[in-house]
């Protein structure tokens, strides 16, 4: 029924909700061969594949590891063996243990804490840039935000934050940028073990000398011995600097074109701040930083009428999920002041993401002060462009002005 | 003797973490939409309902004083 299988076509890269709200309607649960896989894409289907971790896993490496020759496996055996012990690409038992280890870290009674210097670094950001009557939105400010958050939460010096962000974007290569590029687990392994070697050192400092960041406090449950092995330390560490660099940046840049293309709702959060709270998650549901998310089927079942195999890969399609009309009402309009709003933006299940508490607090400081200081900012007259990857809504730049 | 609490879960915010059920297990159960159910709000001491409501990363959980009526969780802040 469909002619366009490939999730990097330039019309899907622009405009996702319309392809994959497309399928939604017509083949809710489709075999796309390209892919090698299905794709979920109703509301109701996404909740149940995301929230049945039994039958659907979301340990990647088991995955990728089948398709792998055994010289291959060799040659990335260190991308595999951390990337199998990533929280994301992870199954229960190890998943409960690591998850139930950091979350008290990343609760919204704990990140709540962090507001008022998130508040500052907002608002040092847009002084650098309030003279200048213009920015490239991504570069000037919405990179640095979530950047500056988690460097400092995790205690990485502010020295070394742009090295870092570097070696997070090879490591991220596999799954998120360009896609089709050939040597990209090879960048991205490259990447990780840069960050591993950055890591060691600084864990090997919080042991002598312990401080009130996160990297101490994994340290501490390490030595504890029970609760977290040296690797998954690292893992950990370097799981947590990458989640924290480019979803954020790209749910800022996502809702502020989302923001201006429904001026009157801009306009509302400008003379209502209050209703900071539901316009944040209204932007997660209507144009959120994460396209889809993968999981393998553990075993034959049965999902909207089709029979899928046991070692078959799904994308669960949250941007298709987000705009189902059989869940929320006026599914393709932006409406700030949507309540109850349930998308999975940040999944569903076990694996909902552990920064969004977070990402929820960077985002509403940043679109209150945005709304407060550049009422009247614009997009400039450019084309939007999206980086080519199947599961990361990512601009490669955005100008505005004011 | 304890207070005595409400809770409840907000099923328009739960997607099934699981979190509270292995934080306070005596009080929380997953249903069969794998969502969160109080089963026993004496189930744990007060301590660990508490811990259960803060641990949840969508704020879900509401706690009372039952014969109060006052909040315990969340504070007006992240409710």
């Amino acid at each position: 029924m469909l002619v366009q299988d490939d999730l990097l076509a330039p019309e899907v890269l622009a405009d996702p909700y319309a392809y994959f709200g497309r399928i939604r309607e017509e083949d809710p649960v489709h075999w796309n061969d390209r892919w090698g896989g299905w794709l979920v894409t109703r509301y109701e289907d996404v909740v149940a594949v995301l929230r049945d971790h039994d039958r659907f896993s979301a340990d990647r490496m088991a995955s990728l590891v089948l398709e792998l020759t055994p010289q291959d496996r060799d040659r990335l055996s260190l991308l595999i063996n951390y990337f199998s012990k990533w929280l994301v690409f992870t199954d229960p038992p190890y998943h409960t243990r690591v998850r139930m280890l950091i979350n008290k870290a990343f609760t919204p009674t704990s990140v709540e804490r962090l507001r008022p210097r998130v508040r500052q670094i907002v608002d040092e950001l847009l002084s650098q840039v309030a003279a200048r009557g213009h920015m490239e939105f991504i570069h000037d400010f919405s990179f640095h935000l979530p950047v500056i958050v988690i460097s400092e939460y995790l205690g990485v010096p502010p020295e070394d934050r742009e090295q870092v962000k570097e070696w997070s974007d090879e490591t991220s290569r596999i799954f998120f940028i360009r896609a089709d590029e050939p040597d990209r687990r090879e960048r991205s392994q490259q990447g990780l073990q840069r960050l591993l070697e950055y890591f060691e050192p600084l864990i090997h400092d919080r042991r002598r000398h312990p401080r009130d960041d996160l990297i101490t406090a994994l340290v501490q449950a390490e030595e504890r011995g029970d609760l977290l092995s040296h690797e998954e330390l690292l893992a950990t560490c370097t799981v947590l600097i990458f989640a924290g660099h480019e979803t954020t940046t790209n749910l800022l840049a996502n809702g502020l074109v989302a923001f201006m293309a429904h001026r009157q709702q801009w306009d509302l959060l400008r003379e209502n701040p209050s209703l900071i709270r539901p316009a944040v998650e209204e932007l997660l549901r209507y144009d959120g930083p994460v396209k889809a998310t993968f999981r393998w089927a553990k075993q034959d079942s049965e999902l909207g009428g089709k029979a899928i195999g046991a070692g078959d890969r799904l994308l669960a399609v949250l941007a298709a999920a987000n705009r189902d009309p059989r869940k929320f009402q006026r599914p393709d309009e932006l409406d700030i002041a949507r309540t109850p709003n349930p998308h999975v933006a940040f999944g569903h299940g076990i694996h909902i993401c552990l920064g969004a508490p977070l990402a929820r607090l960077e985002a509403q400081e940043a679109f209150l002060a945005l709304s407060q200081r550049f009422p009247h900012i614009r997009l400039a007259d450019r084309p939007l462009e999206y980086h080519r990857t199947i599961v990361a809504r990512a601009l490669k730049e955005l100008w505005v002005e004011w | 003797m304890a207070r005595r609490l409400r809770i409840w879960v907000d099923y328009d915010r739960c997607v099934g973490s699981g979190i509270c059920v292995l934080t306070a297990p005596g009080v929380f159960r997953l249903n069969e939409d794998r969502q969160s159910s109080v089963v026993d709000p004496a189930g744990e001491v007060e301590e660990k309902v508490l811990e259960a409501a803060q641990g949840c990363p969508q704020t879900a959980i509401f706690v009372e004083d039952a014969d109060t009526g006052q909040r315990l969780f969340p504070p007006p802040e992240l409710a």
